[in-house]
């Protein structure tokens, strides 16, 4: 018992003393210094940080240096966007090449025969070119940033074997600019025989551009002057590849057919927006010119593609059949839909044209003659040899070849209905320009007689060679298309020449009334500029689709996602897009162009001074 | 009413891009792929060559682009391959079929067959470019067609580089 008094009383205490304790704790406000550790404690956060910054730094360090040998472009791939962009610099390439070569000849007209209507229609076309070639440098650094971003190993191989044509390309460049902006600036402001020596320069230097860049290009399909593993040894044959004078060929002709084409739109559009009798008149006439143009180059354009499609075959077989008989024969299908279109649309422009002239109706009564033919010509130019056609269809066939449509699919057929296309569109024009003139001199005739024999004995060549080539092995057949093309050819020149001299001195037996023509055929110019600008993009499809895999065909091997051929679907779909957002830039073109008629801001009527060249305010017809 | 001209030509422009975008779409639709690497080892048979050599001809090898197999009517572009193995015996004096077809593939011009011009490309060259196993797979389909396929890896072959 006493043991446990004891303990309570020490327990008592101790629980005193330690109340005392924690009361004087408590109530302590002396201060004291606090007591630092003075051994460093390891924190592995911040430790494993540092480690990992520094095994950053050693690795970027220790990096290799890499070439790339492609990059992804984001969204739509490389290739589509390499694609759109060289197209788009194409176009304008070609709009600013063609233009300065009609500019010049019809301002040549205009010195030559001191009529200054020419020489004012001749300034309505450069205007347009000034914007045209600043879009055309941009899309060209564009594309040259781009191929060095995107296909880097491919850009180089390029590099490797052309370097020695790019100082040239540049300095001709500089060149076509100054030549170019003085022949626009310089109009009325310089002696016209030096304007005219400018225009023709123009042309020169813009068309050894054309050559160099298509050496670039043709050497990509046709290589040549090359070791087997792609060293270059002959500059000049790498330059003067299979390819590149036909490419040059067809480009030149093909050029001036697109740019008069465009150029008619412009005319179109202005047309269409005219507010007087005098500036409908103006664009009616410009817009005819510039059809004219591009119907003139157009007429001779698939001879210069027999003779691209002949050197692509002499380079390699394979390619030809390939382009022709193989994955891109159906590409030719689309091609005939575009070509009957431009025929239909140019034919029936034409056949609106006489509608202002006086005294048409001598010739109108053919011009169903001359749908019926084009009409005939146009379904078997697009008659596939082959049927898209279901099981059962191809077993009552017996075969995808159709028993009669399968017979005009082929070579023989459609080399006859484009070279009968070709002719019945000069007889279309041929008939235009007599409308509303009688000829007077006195073997009027026998020359309509001649001329008459002529267009039979082409027609009667053509056919006959078309018929007869379903009798002959393909060799012969290929040959045929030569007699039919020359016959064509000789023709067009033979009865323009004898309509030259039938014609002069005619009697007019009527006016012609410019600007007296329907809208209609304005927007039909417009549907003809589209449908060339669609026709461009699809060829440069095939040129450039047809190397399939192969950067530098049988040389450089695409090794990228994107080395496959795409469907003819996707194509026309990304062809579509070149064409939209062409036709959305030069619209911007067009506005520009058409600031240089407007007043001055805050200016009236009246006041206006006269200014921008000898620019006209107020146009008359041409003639 | 009159619509406006600005809308008139956008509905021209857009309305003729999207007709040809249309019969773009109408046509045949075919995607060509590169040639996809055949698998051609030592140990395979004359008739698992010949078997490869059928997928090369049709494809990277390119033969069927310009040659039939069993052409039935019409002229022909170039010599129709049914039953070419036996012809290839005694096609040229002095070379067994085994040379005549190596010759005809790496140097096709050195015989051209009366009535064809020339116009094909040794096939072991680019674009072509035909490797040496994929050679031996090629004649092995050449020696399949009207006959037996004979040929191994292990035999050269003549004129395509190596000894003849």
């Amino acid at each position: 018992m006493n043991r446990r008094a004891l303990l309570g009383i020490v327990g008592a205490f101790l629980l005193l003393t330690a109340v005392l304790r924690v009361w004087v704790a408590v109530n302590d406000r002396a201060y004291r210094a606090p007591v630092y550790s003075t051994q460093v404690q390891p924190v592995p956060r911040e430790q494993g940080i540092a480690d990992q910054q520094k095994a950053a730094e050693a690795k970027a360090k220790a990096k290799k240096y890499e070439a790339p040998t492609y990059r992804q472009f984001p969204f739509v791939g490389s290739r589509v966007a390499i694609w759109v962009v060289a197209e788009l610099h194409l176009m304008f390439a070609a709009f600013v090449l063609a233009v300065p070569m009609f500019a010049f000849i019809i301002e040549v007209i205009g010195y030559a025969t001191g009529d200054k209507r020419y020489d004012r229609l001749a300034f309505e076309f450069t205007k347009l070119l000034s914007t045209s070639f600043s879009f055309t440098a941009s899309f060209g650094g564009f594309l040259t940033f781009m191929l060095i971003a995107l296909y880097p190993a491919f850009t180089n191989y390029l590099m490797e074997v052309f370097s020695p044509t790019f100082l040239p390309y540049v300095l001709l460049f500089f060149a076509e600019a100054g030549c170019l902006y003085s022949y626009y600036y310089g109009w009325g402001k310089f002696h016209p025989l030096v304007h005219l020596a400018l225009g023709l320069a123009i042309n020169v230097v813009g068309t050894l551009i054309m050559f160099i860049a298509n050496a670039w290009a043709s050497f990509m399909m046709t290589p040549q002057g090359i070791s087997d593993s792609g060293a270059l040894v002959d500059l000049y044959a790498a330059f003067d590849n299979f390819t590149w004078m036909p490419i040059n060929i067809h480009r030149f002709i093909g050029n001036i057919a697109f740019g008069g084409s465009v150029a008619a739109a412009y005319a179109a559009w202005k047309f269409l927006h005219a507010e007087t009798d005098e500036q409908r008149a103006h664009y009616d006439w410009m817009g005819y010119v510039g059809n004219f143009v591009a119907i003139s180059a157009f007429l001779p354009l698939p001879f210069a593609g027999y003779y691209l499609a002949a050197e692509i075959y002499a380079y390699n077989q394979a390619l030809g059949i390939m382009m022709m008989g193989g994955a891109f024969s159906w590409l030719f299908i689309i091609q005939a839909v575009l070509i009957g279109n431009l025929f239909l649309a140019a034919n029936y422009y034409l056949w609106l044209g006489m509608g202002r002239v006086e005294g048409v109706q001598a010739y109108q009564k053919y011009v169903k003659y001359l749908l019926a033919a084009i009409a005939v010509c146009f379904a078997v130019w697009a008659t596939p040899h082959s049927l898209i056609a279901t099981t059962a269809e191809i077993r009552a066939m017996g075969g995808t070849l159709h028993p009669m449509l399968g017979y005009l699919g082929v070579m023989s057929a459609k080399n006859t209905a484009v070279n009968v296309l070709i002719l019945t569109t000069y007889v279309s024009f041929l008939f235009y320009r007599r409308t509303g003139k009688r000829p007077t001199v006195s073997w009027a005739k026998l020359g309509n007689l001649v001329q008459f024999l002529i267009f039979a004995a082409s027609t009667a060549i053509v056919i006959f060679y078309g018929i007869y080539g379903y009798f002959v092995e393909a060799a012969v057949r290929i040959a045929f298309s030569v007699p039919q093309v020359l016959s064509v050819l000789v023709a067009m020149v033979l009865m323009t020449v004898i309509d030259i001299f039938l014609m002069r001195g005619a009697h007019a037996t009527g006016e012609t009334h410019w600007g007296k023509i329907p809208a209609v055929s304005q927007y039909v110019l417009i549907f003809i500029a589209v449908t060339f600008t669609w026709l461009m993009g699809l060829m440069g499809y095939v040129r450039s689709g047809l190397r399939q895999h192969w950067h530098v065909y049988g040389v450089l091997v695409d090794s990228s996602p994107d080395a496959f051929t795409p469907t003819l679907g996707f194509a026309a779909n990304v062809v579509s897009v070149c064409v939209i957002l062409f036709f959305a830039l030069i619209a911007f073109v067009f506005w520009l162009a058409s600031l240089h008629d407007k007043r001055d801001w805050g200016t009236t009527q009246s006041d206006e001074p006269a200014h921008g060249g000898h620019a006209p305010k107020r146009v008359s017809a041409g003639s | 009413m009159r619509s406006p001209v600005g809308v008139n030509v956008v509905l021209v422009v857009a309305g003729a891009t999207l007709f040809y975008t249309y019969v773009g779409q109408l046509v045949p639709q075919k995607e060509l792929q590169p040639p996809p690497k055949v698998e051609i080892t030592q140990e395979m048979t004359p008739v698992q060559l010949a078997k490869v050599g059928d997928e090369l001809a049709r494809g990277k090898g390119m033969c069927l682009t310009c040659h039939t197999v069993g052409h039935s009517g019409g002229p022909l572009r170039y010599p129709d391959l049914a039953g070419v193995a036996e012809r290839a015996k005694t096609r040229v004096a002095g070379l067994d079929q085994l040379h005549y077809f190596a010759q005809s593939v790496c140097q096709p011009d050195a015989f051209v067959v009366a009535g064809f011009a020339p116009g094909m490309p040794a096939i072991h060259r680019p674009p072509i470019g035909l490797s040496d196993e994929e050679l031996h797979a090629v004649v092995a389909w050449l020696q399949s067609q009207g006959g037996q396929a004979t040929i191994t890896l292990k035999e050269k072959l003549p004129y395509c580089g190596g000894p003849g």
